[in-house]
């Protein structure tokens, strides 16, 4: 009677199954390495911009508030883009012919808007507000990182729910000062108001802040 | 649980509810029904599908699931901020712009609310008489309709594309051909005109060409309330009726909660004196003789339904008894003699704060009975006013017919349609297509390229009337101006535009003409500063001060005389009376392709995407037809087919027969929906017409119904009662065991967000089912999921009826998600998609959601839809049309009521920011928004000052189901009714 089996059939047999741990080491390590990368939150990711515009320049070096071009922050859920007319008023006078400008003037002459890619991005089921945020103390850079000191634009956070809950569950350390709001490059002092003081100041409330009615509607 | 109804009532003897006929007749097909809660369901246990197909479907969902992970969360998008900002515009705010909307030719101020100027929601405007801050369903419907991709937006000369210069070039010549002749031939058909401006160009008009005709028709007008008002006073009046100071209401067939011209106003006034715990003693009492069940039957008091010459009759003997005739005609014999006496001693009683209004439908005759008892009961003054006609009565010789004839005699040769598809709803013995088709030279203004359209030489599209500049006048007279809220799209033009190029002015702007127009007046009224003038009657939506003044007209001595019975021809037994009425929503056929008024379930037969001919129970049986079946109705000779609906309420031998469906070409929502009434309406039976017959046909048509199964099996969903026991003891209707739990109650110590309905107030227009959809982003499912029971109305109106069968009486119950306190649904979903946040809302979280509908099972109230399909991808309205501050859902996921939570939400974020507590009244959900009657009140009710709390301290405050303790936020005011004494002990709920 012939062997059902060859005699090389354990070897396959074998490199079978150390194919198959090796593919389930592989999946676990791609499970846990993925979102250690960097690729789906897209944090330090600068996108190509028309223009290469410096908060850097803007803010630390000339010290323009940050209200300047995003005026509606303190009112209104959405922060606002400055309109080309914004730019101009300083550009039509200084840099008027710098190239790379080229774009701004050319949407001021074209009236067409400056297409700006979108640095942070919420999903549409997410309804985000600034002037809250702003009313009551987060500063700029808890979430805009140090923007004052970005020579391009860059995601400095990863925006995931587990990020923003961490902060509506527990507020204290991600206030400040109403005055301070602005400031890029504010730190705490001696002299500030604890965490704890500026939430009793505030009225906030951390245990309805997680309720999912807050950001999603 | 008890199906006794006794028990469950707390052993209360009272009304039981059903909800359709095989409900009475316990059928058991119904039972069967009934019993499974998704009838949809029935073919996975039917088996056909098999147990390996079933696992195969869920291996591969499984397998698939996967799948929809994969990718960046969020795709990358662009920002494009202005170049020069516009003042005003701040992205993520709201603004409001004033305006109004027409129809019949009356206008109704709105405010339209636009984001990053995109105009995204219709609200009522306040400070307009017609409105006061109310909406119709059709009101908020509009905003579909401006966005509806399929209206026309080219100019087309016999149905090719052709360019606007090929049309102003051959308008051109015309004018030149026609100023030589002095306008000989040239005739102009518009509907029922107001508009001030349009009005001057129509006189500017008659000085270039002195022989214009102008002839004037709409499908549905109120030339018999004309008719009356001549019969009366020799000449033409409208009549403003004060529901707010009349005690008594006699309501004859009365649209004066759905549809006469300044119904949002009569509805708001009625209501007032009908909410029991505010008003108590003071509650009106309303009675109703119709044929057909309207809104203000089913608030009715006491209702009678008759046909149309019993009617007549009845307002005869009304008026005999009354003073207001000969006392003869109060003698007689009349099956409905004791009502009838009871009313007329009930009129008499209220001297001086009765009311007699007549609806559009009626005969002369019945308005001029009505006008004649009203001025026996001294309304005048009182609760009914006199003004000068709002819309210039059109002269003699100026109908349709005349029109007709006129083109037969080749007397035309050039003819502008303004008028809204008279090829459609015409009487259908003018054949006015075929004479259409012989004029020489014809232009049609018209929104769609409809029926009318393809029977003319040049079609114009129409601009909707958020795309124009125009003027229009409310019921009471006050003018309006109406402004555009974006640029037409496409060759769209309005009627100004079309008669200032007939009359030379080639590039004529909408918004120069009336300015213009505008400009004369306020220069011959001497007001100094126009443009200020101007801007406020912009910013506030009226003009100031043009409402009509109150006139004084004698009634013609000899009135009686010429109200004389006609002595009418002898109604045979087998044949019925056919009755004409536009229907609800869809009017005389122009909304039919706007989706949200299509799926909005009509009132009484809670029909969708269909009309029906309705019979009463008792003509049904006797013509051996059933709900569904098929006939043919023949009319005069003219047939159509139609199913049949049998409608408890109707009149016997009467069919109804529903107007404005069976188009044939408008949009692909509205084409070939329902059958075409207006095939049977002649010139003679605008209204009504004796002599139809039903014949049956073979086959049963499949009627999409919003219904849901279920008997009320005895529990008290509606609680009711009469205002006399009200005021013996108001707390009569608070029985019902306490709910009472092992558990503590949930705190909320904050805001507790609560609303309580009035069931008195509820009309049932529907209004605020349509504001819910236009603020929620309920996607439009179609017929065939209808009739699955799919629809997506997070709000729904419960129509509930009481007592016999041939005239029960009804009740109207709106029903939003609860907001249970302890929510069944929550604790069944396996993903926490549905939890309380802390104002004790329940919300939702789509993207949790996987799709269990285990929610849905364990909902008491079954206020939860599921997405079956990606409905709102499949819509072919734009992208910028939906709300922004709602989610748009996707595929397989739950979703409910949440009491607006963007609305809550935005005001509470602004509260907040200012470090204020929000204010009462702050937040207004869609739906109280949109309501006319205020009938819902929605606040804080941890707040014992809100509206809310004090309404849910009235003693008359239930909670639906509340048995089941689960403490739910919504809850309503009873229902209490206020029937005549005399006639109350007849039957039950004191309907005759």
């Amino acid at each position: 009677m012939t062997a059902i089996f060859s005699r090389r059939a354990n070897l396959f047999v074998q490199i079978g199954l150390a194919l198959l741990v090796l593919g389930a080491v592989c999946f676990l390590l791609l499970i846990w390495g993925v979102p250690l990368m960097n690729y789906n939150d897209q944090v330090s990711f600068t996108p190509r911009q028309p223009v290469p515009f410096s908060h850097k320049h803007h803010v630390s070096g000339l010290g323009i508030d940050c209200r300047y071009c995003h005026d509606s922050v303190e009112y209104a859920s959405n922060a606002g883009m400055p309109p080309t007319e914004t730019c101009m008023t300083c550009h039509s006078q200084v840099w008027t012919n710098a190239a790379i400008l080229q774009p701004v003037r050319q949407s001021l002459a074209e009236h067409k808007p400056l297409r700006w890619r979108a640095v942070y991005t919420l999903p549409d089921y997410v309804f985000f507000d600034h002037s809250i945020h702003i009313a009551k103390g987060v500063g700029c850079t808890e979430c805009h990182g140090p923007i004052g000191d970005m020579p391009l634009t860059y995601k400095a956070t990863t925006l995931y729910m587990s990020w923003c809950l961490a902060c509506h569950r527990n507020p204290a350390p991600h206030l400040r000062p109403r005055n301070a709001v602005f400031d890029p490059h504010w730190h705490r002092t001696a002299a500030t108001p604890s965490g704890q003081q500026l939430m009793a100041l505030y009225h906030i409330h951390p245990q309805t802040l997680t309720d999912c009615s807050v950001c999603h509607r | 649980m008890s199906d006794d109804p006794d028990r469950s009532r707390g052993g209360r003897r009272g009304s039981i509810f059903w909800r359709r006929i095989e409900e009475l007749a316990d059928s058991p097909d119904l039972l069967e029904r009934a019993r499974r809660e998704f009838p949809s369901f029935a073919a996975l246990a039917e088996g056909s599908v098999d147990r390996r197909r079933f696992l195969q479907l869920t291996a591969a969902s499984m397998a698939l699931m996967g799948l929809t992970a994969c990718g960046l969360e969020v795709a990358p998008r662009d920002r494009q901020p202005y170049v020069e900002q516009p003042a005003g515009i701040v992205p993520g705010r709201w603004r409001y712009f004033a305006t109004a909307t027409a129809l019949q030719g009356y206008g109704t101020g709105v405010l339209v609310k636009h984001e990053m100027g995109r105009p995204l929601k219709i609200e009522g405007n306040p400070d307009h008489p017609a409105s006061l801050g109310a909406t119709s369903a059709i009101g908020q419907a509009s905003i579909l309709e401006l966005y509806n991709p399929f209206r026309a937006d080219t100019l087309t000369r016999e149905e090719a594309i052709a360019p606007w210069s090929a049309f102003t070039t051959a308008v051109s010549e015309r004018r030149q051909r026609l100023l030589a002749s002095r306008g000989r031939g040239l005739a102009l058909l518009t509907g029922t005109v107001t508009s001030p401006t349009l009005l001057a160009q129509i006189g500017e008009l008659r000085r270039d060409y002195p022989q214009l005709d102008w002839y004037q028709w709409e499908a549905i007008d109120r030339e018999p309330a004309r008719a009356g008002a001549r019969l009366v006073y020799g000449r033409p009046v409208d009549l403003l009726p004060d529901f707010g100071r009349a005690d008594v209401i006699l309501a004859v067939e009365s649209d004066f909660l759905e549809s006469a011209p300044g119904h949002l106003r009569f509805a708001r006034d009625f209501a007032s004196r009908r909410r029991a715990v505010e008003v108590k003693a003071r509650m009106s009492r309303l009675y109703a003789l119709e044929s057909t069940p309207t809104l203000a039957g089913a608030k009715a008091d006491h209702r009678l339904a008759l046909t149309p010459v019993a009617i007549e009759a009845a307002m005869r003997r009304l008026a005999g008894m009354l003073g207001a005739g000969p006392a003869d005609w109060s003698h007689g014999a009349d099956p409905q003699a004791k009502a009838l006496d009871a009313i007329a001693a009930d009129l008499r009683r209220a001297q001086g704060r009765a009311l007699v209004h007549v609806g559009a439908a009626q005969t002369a005759t019945v308005h001029a009975l009505a006008a004649a008892i009203n001025h026996a009961l001294g309304a005048y003054g009182q609760t009914l006013s006199l003004i000068e006609p709002v819309a210039p009565p059109p002269q003699a010789g100026a109908a349709l017919s005349d029109l007709t004839d006129a083109i037969a005699h080749g007397s035309v040769d050039t003819l502008i349609i303004l008028a809204d598809n008279p090829v459609y709803a015409a009487p259908a013995d003018l054949e006015f297509a075929r004479a259409l088709r012989t004029v020489p030279f014809s232009v049609y203004l018209g929104e769609y390229a409809d029926e009318t359209a393809e029977a003319v030489h040049w079609h114009v599209p129409r601009a909707h009337e958020y795309e124009a500049w125009s003027d229009v006048r409310a019921f009471d007279g006050t003018i309006s101006i109406q402004q555009p809220q974006m640029l037409p799209r496409g060759e769209r033009h309005s009627a100004h535009e079309l008669l200032a190029l007939l009359s030379g002015q080639i590039s004529a702007d909408g918004r120069a003409i009336v300015r213009e127009h505008w400009q004369t007046r306020a220069q011959e009224a001497a007001i100094p500063d126009f443009d200020s003038y101007w801007m406020e009657a912009l910013r506030i939506g009226i003009v100031r001060d043009t409402a009509a003044r109150p006139i004084e007209v004698q009634p013609r001595a000899d009135l009686a005389r010429s109200l004389e019975p006609a002595g009418g021809a002898a109604v045979r037994a087998d044949e019925l009376t056919a009755l004409f009425r536009p229907d609800i929503y869809l009017w005389d056929g122009r909304f039919a392709d706007n989706g949200w008024l299509q799926e909005m379930g009509r009132p009484f037969t809670r029909l969708t995407w269909d009309n029906a001919v309705l019979l009463s129970p008792r003509t049904a049986r006797r013509l051996g037809l059933d709900t569904a079946d098929r006939v043919e109705v023949e009319l005069g000779g003219r047939r159509v087919q139609a199913p049949v609906w049998v409608l408890p309420g109707q009149a016997d031998d009467c069919v109804t027969l529903p107007l404005g469906y069976g188009r044939r070409r408008t949009g692909p929502v509205g084409e070939g929906v329902g059958f075409n009434a207006f095939e049977l309406r002649t010139r003679a039976m605008l209204w009504q017409g004796q002599g139809a017959v039903l014949r049956k046909l073979d086959g049963r048509y499949e009627l999409a119904v919003i219904q849901h199964e279920g008997r009320t099996l005895g529990r008290d969903l509606v609680r009711e009662g009469t205002l006399a026991e009200f005021l013996k003891n108001p707390e009569f209707l608070h029985y019902g065991p306490a709910a009472e739990s092992l558990y503590p109650r949930y705190p909320y110590p904050g805001i507790a967000w609560g609303m309580s309905i009035n069931l008195d107030a509820c009309i049932g227009c529907h209004a605020c089912v349509t504001a819910c959809q236009a603020e929620n982003n309920s996607p439009v499912v179609g017929k065939t999921e209808v009739w699955r029971n799919r629809e997506m109305h997070w709000l729904r109106i419960d129509r509930y009826y009481e007592g016999p069968l041939e005239n029960p009486a009804l009740v109207f119950q709106p029903v939003p998600c609860m907001q249970c306190e302890n929510a069944p649904c929550e604790v069944v979903c396996p993903v926490h998609a549905t939890v309380h946040d802390s104002q004790g809302v329940n919300v939702m979280v789509y993207n949790r959601c996987v799709g269990t509908r285990f929610c849905s099972n364990n909902c008491p109230y079954k206020v939860r839809r599921f997405n079956f399909f990606d409905y709102t991808a499949s819509d072919p309205r734009p992208r910028e049309s939906w709300n922004p501050e709602v989610t748009v859902r996707a595929r397989g996921v739950m979703e409910k009521c949440t009491y607006c939570v963007q609305r809550t939400r935005i005001a509470m974020i602004a509260a907040d920011r200012d470090d204020r507590r929000i204010r009462d009244g702050e937040v207004v959900t869609a739906c109280q928004q949109a309501c006319p009657t205020e009938a819902i009140v929605f606040g804080d009710q941890n707040d014992p000052q809100s509206a809310v709390a004090r309404r849910k301290a009235s003693p008359l405050d239930y909670a639906m189901l509340g048995e089941l303790n689960t403490r739910p936020r919504t809850t309503y005011e009873a229902l209490i009714r206020n029937p005549n004494p005399a006639l109350g002990d007849e039957e039950e709920g004191g309907h005759a």
